[in-house]
């Protein structure tokens, strides 16, 4: 029966939307965290910042680097710290326009599930009247 | 009279359709989860700030000595006598893998503007708290709310002179699909709206005793007019309410009509009195005369006329008992009232039935 198979495609094309949707919602929910880390940084190195500005001109700063803590010079350490802040935030705007695009995908998705769904209940809806 | 078939339009929600139930109660779980997450953090950052405080202490204590003794943690499980040297001078951690070297008394600094970071952060979880804890009792209000099947009543308030006393008495005849609803939901909601009802009741007396006081009579009628828009409503639902539980009680008067015993009779008489303690109260602080005048010209004779012999036979028993305005101590003045008061109660019983009939019939 030819309403059947048209069923059974309708559903086959349900499922395979549906793992699309759960799929991008793995990535918005990556995309979440990774977005908490780079924001957790970047306020760390702002606090850093602050406190390089406190110091003393002479003061030691050192850099831990693997095991080894490693004398810097103070205006060295001050610029590698802006250049990670500048970074970060940079990361940070790319991942929120990531994340826009994967909630328009989303909800483009959820539509064309939905629409899938009424078509086969229709469907089904009409082949048990017959 | 004929024009009190014109009804004011209003809608009868449960609230249980609006906010179902269930969803109010999950949604209460939700937030709860947040909550107690919140709470987590909390704890961890009180616990920060502790370990800084405690750390403060202990580097302003180390330049107190050019060296300490002391027993230095070798691995896991050895320890051996050393000495710490050099003991003003700290490596503080500035985050991010860079650390400086400063005096004792620049780190104490350092560890002071870190607390009050950590203090800024406690605020904020504290105010995240606060709200959702705002949220958790809405949401368990309206759970509960819902379960009881609390109906919302919504009418529209019509701003005409006259034919609004009639319109009023509308809604009564709206509530009669409600009869079938469950009797719990028409308790609770009689009970809620008898304390809305009477609050309200007792800010009219007070406008109404402010008007009588400065005005002439001629004033004093438009002004409580005016004031009587509200106190008709509120008296129409009052009336609602009373009538719902007058054909309730009717039923158990006709049964033991024969046996009369004085209980029942007391019972009944207490719990219209308990309704009419207000009307009282401003009959008595009003002129009676214009006070039951305007009564029954606003309202529905028809169904008031069980209201009106009650209110007149009450208001005969109630004169001597000015001072206690509370039902039940109405209640002990009856019992302890010589027969010829009874006697007067009982005819009051006799009362009631014969009208309702009447009322219901022609109704």
């Amino acid at each position: 029966m030819s309403s059947s198979t048209v069923l059974r495609e309708l559903q086959r094309d349900f499922e395979a939307k549906s793992n699309d949707l759960s799929k991008l919602q793995k990535d918005i929910s990556k995309n979440h965290q990774v977005r908490k880390k780079y924001t957790i940084q970047l306020g760390e190195n702002e606090l850093v910042l602050k406190e390089l500005d406190i110091l003393n001109e002479d003061a030691n700063v050192y850099k831990l680097i693997g095991p080894v803590l490693v004398k810097q010079d103070l205006a060295e350490a001050n610029a590698n710290v802006r250049k990670r802040i500048e970074y970060i935030s940079a990361e940070l705007k790319r991942l929120d326009g990531n994340l826009q695009d994967l909630e328009e995908k989303q909800n483009s998705k959820k539509e064309a599930i939905f629409k899938l769904q009424e078509r086969i209940q229709s469907l089904q809806a009409g082949k048990a009247k017959a | 009279m004929g024009e009190s078939a014109k009804k004011g339009a209003g809608t009868v929600t449960s609230l249980a359709e609006m906010f179902p139930a269930e969803d109010a109660q999950k949604a209460v779980k939700r937030v709860q989860e947040k909550l107690a997450e919140i709470q987590n953090e909390l704890h961890r950052v009180r616990g920060f700030i502790s370990d800084n405080s405690n750390l403060i202490n202990l580097v302003q204590k180390l330049p107190e000595q050019l060296h300490h003794n002391i027993i230095v943690p070798f691995g896991k499980a050895a320890f051996f006598p050393g000495r710490l040297i050099h003991t003003n001078e700290i490596m503080v951690l500035l985050g991010e893998g860079y650390y400086a070297e400063r005096t004792s008394k620049q780190t104490v600094e350092i560890l002071k503007r870190r607390g009050k970071v950590l203090e800024s952060q406690v605020e904020s979880l504290k105010a995240i708290m606060r709200d959702l804890k705002a949220e958790t009792s809405f949401f368990d209000s309206t759970a509960s709310e819902a379960a009881e099947g609390l109906l919302e009543i919504t009418e529209d308030y019509v701003e005409e002179n006259s034919t609004e006393r009639e319109s009023e008495s509308g809604p009564p005849k709206e509530d009669a699909p409600n009869f079938s609803e469950a009797e719990k939901a028409k308790v609770s909601v009689e009970d809620e709206e008898y304390a809305r009802i009477m609050s309200k009741l007792d800010e009219l007396e007070k406008e109404e005793l402010e008007a009588e006081c400065g005005n002439e009579t001629v004033e004093e009628n438009e002004q409580v007019a005016v004031d009587d828009e509200e106190y008709a409503r509120l008296m129409s639902r009052l009336d609602e309410l009373e009538k719902e539980e007058l054909e309730a009680e009717d039923e158990k008067i006709k049964d033991d009509f024969n046996k009369l015993p004085d209980q029942k009779s007391l019972d009944t008489n207490l719990r219209h009195s308990e309704g009419y303690q207000s009307r009282e109260l401003l009959e008595q602080m009003k002129d009676k005369k214009s006070a039951t005048e305007e009564f029954l010209s606003k309202c529905d004779p028809q169904k008031d006329l069980t209201n009106q012999l009650n209110c007149m036979g009450l208001a005969v028993q109630s004169v001597p008992e000015d001072e206690k305005s509370h039902g039940k101590s109405l209640l002990h003045n009856v019992i302890k009232s010589s027969p010829p008061e009874k006697a007067l109660m009982l005819p009051e019983v006799k009362e009631n039935v014969q009208p309702a009939p009447l009322s219901r019939s022609s109704s």
